[in-house]
């Protein structure tokens, strides 16, 4: 079920730096990073895990190249070009944590057990804090507006609960960044799945379940 | 037949694409009456079928299996009528703020003005608390092209501050050359209109 589109071609902006590490980033690398993030978010089906970290960097490079704008004469050709650059790293960075909105807002209820679970287990949270109470807020605002309709009327019923949860075995793209070997494709029949191998740099369809943990820790990306 | 007035519910909202029609009270009372009344006589039956043990007790079994399947359909009819609705108003959230427009307010029942107000404060809440100062996450909507564009005015507006102190005077047809970031919200508001 997965087509394999083998086109081996360099790609001189990739850049794989882990984050767990403590390494000094360039602004170019930062953003990059970023972009990789924000496309990643956008194209797969359940939430990832946060990268608060470097959101923060980037709304403080920000705030800096706006102050370093201010000085500069409303006047000057260069005021413009910097201040069209800070309004593209301003969209990327809003339109990364929106996307993580929907998607908390949409399944608000899957992401809530899975994160409590992760609390309970103790392993890396995928919301940050700030996100985690957001995600609370609303589930208690639409479970406040479910109960004016339902409990004043009608007895609450079991049944109600049946939410909305992400589709992890639709198709994504992706290419790699790294050589993986023996990946089981996994689209959610029972069946045995095949095994796959991804060169570095090759592009692939496939469920996003089997390719899932290879997302999350940077050896692919999506496209 | 069963589910019918739940079934026009959804037809009536799913009609209505982009807007939000009324909330249609009369048909969410009637939907509720008629789950509450399938309900009570399920339990009158099934406390028939307790008492009796004789074949006329399990006869009722298919009506009551009906009847429980016609209830389980008119909740959910319900919730999908209520969670879409929710949804619609989300989106108004993120294009008009936190203050919606007085037609738009007299369609809404009590229940969803309250969960407006509590999604918008929600969300301020958490566009307040990322990095040091906040970040507003309703401008920037699309990404930008270039710094200026060129704006149409729709409205007499009156005069309008730019972040740089100057002040403009918004009339109707006039055209303007503003810096994109500023006219965002306008835009939404529907004061300006895009020229390409």
């Amino acid at each position: 079920m997965n087509i394999d589109i083998d086109i081996n071609f360099s790609d001189n902006l990739e850049a794989s730096v882990d984050e767990d590490d403590e390494i000094q980033l360039t602004p170019a690398e930062a953003i990059a990073l970023m972009e990789e993030a924000w496309i990643n978010e956008k194209f797969a089906p359940e939430i990832l895990p946060h990268k608060l970290e470097l959101v923060e960097c980037l709304l403080g490079q920000i705030s800096y190249m706006e102050d370093n704008l201010r000085s500069l004469n409303s006047t000057d050709f260069k005021k413009i070009i910097h201040q069209l650059e800070v309004d593209r790293l301003r969209f990327l960075i809003s339109s990364y944590l929106r996307t993580r909105l929907e998607k908390i807002e949409t399944y608000v209820m899957p992401i809530l057990d899975e994160e409590n679970e992760r609390i309970q287990q103790g392993v890396e949270l995928y919301l940050t804090k700030q996100e985690l109470k957001f995600a609370k807020d609303f589930a208690e605002d639409l479970q406040h507006h479910f109960d004016n309709i339902t409990t004043t009327r009608l007895p609450r019923e079991e049944w109600n609960q049946e939410c909305v949860k992400p589709n992890i075995h639709s198709f994504v793209f992706l290419k790699s960044k790294e050589e993986v070997e023996g990946i089981v494709i996994d689209d959610g029949n029972d069946e045995d799945g095949d095994l796959v191998d991804l060169n570095r740099g090759s592009q692939m369809i496939i469920s996003y379940k089997s390719v899932a943990n290879l997302v999350k820790n940077g050896d692919v990306h999506l496209i | 037949m069963f589910c019918e007035k739940a079934y026009t519910l959804i037809k009536e909202l799913s009609r209505s694409e982009d807007t939000l029609p009324p909330y249609n009270t009369e048909l969410v009372t009637a939907v509720i009456n008629e789950t509450k009344h399938l309900r009570d006589q399920n339990e009158e039956d099934a406390h028939t079928s307790n008492n009796d043990d004789s074949n006329a007790g399990t006869s009722l079994l298919p009506t009551v299996r009906i009847r429980h399947a016609a209830v389980k359909r008119n909740v959910r009819c319900l919730l999908a009528y209520h969670y879409n609705r929710i949804r619609c108003l989300r989106t108004m959230r993120w294009e008009f703020g936190s203050i919606l427009p007085a037609d738009i307010k007299s369609n809404l029942s009590a229940s969803e003005i309250e969960w407006f107000s509590r999604y918008s404060r929600t969300l301020a809440a958490y566009m307040r608390s990322i990095g040091e100062e906040g970040v507003n996450l309703a401008v920037d909507l699309r990404p930008p092209k270039a710094m200026y564009i060129e704006v149409r005015c729709l409205t007499d507006y009156g005069k309008f501050e730019l972040n740089d102190g100057s002040v403009i005077l918004l009339k109707k047809d006039s055209r303007h050359y503003l810096p994109r970031a500023e006219c965002e919200e306008l835009i939404r508001q529907g004061v300006f209109q895009h020229i390409d």
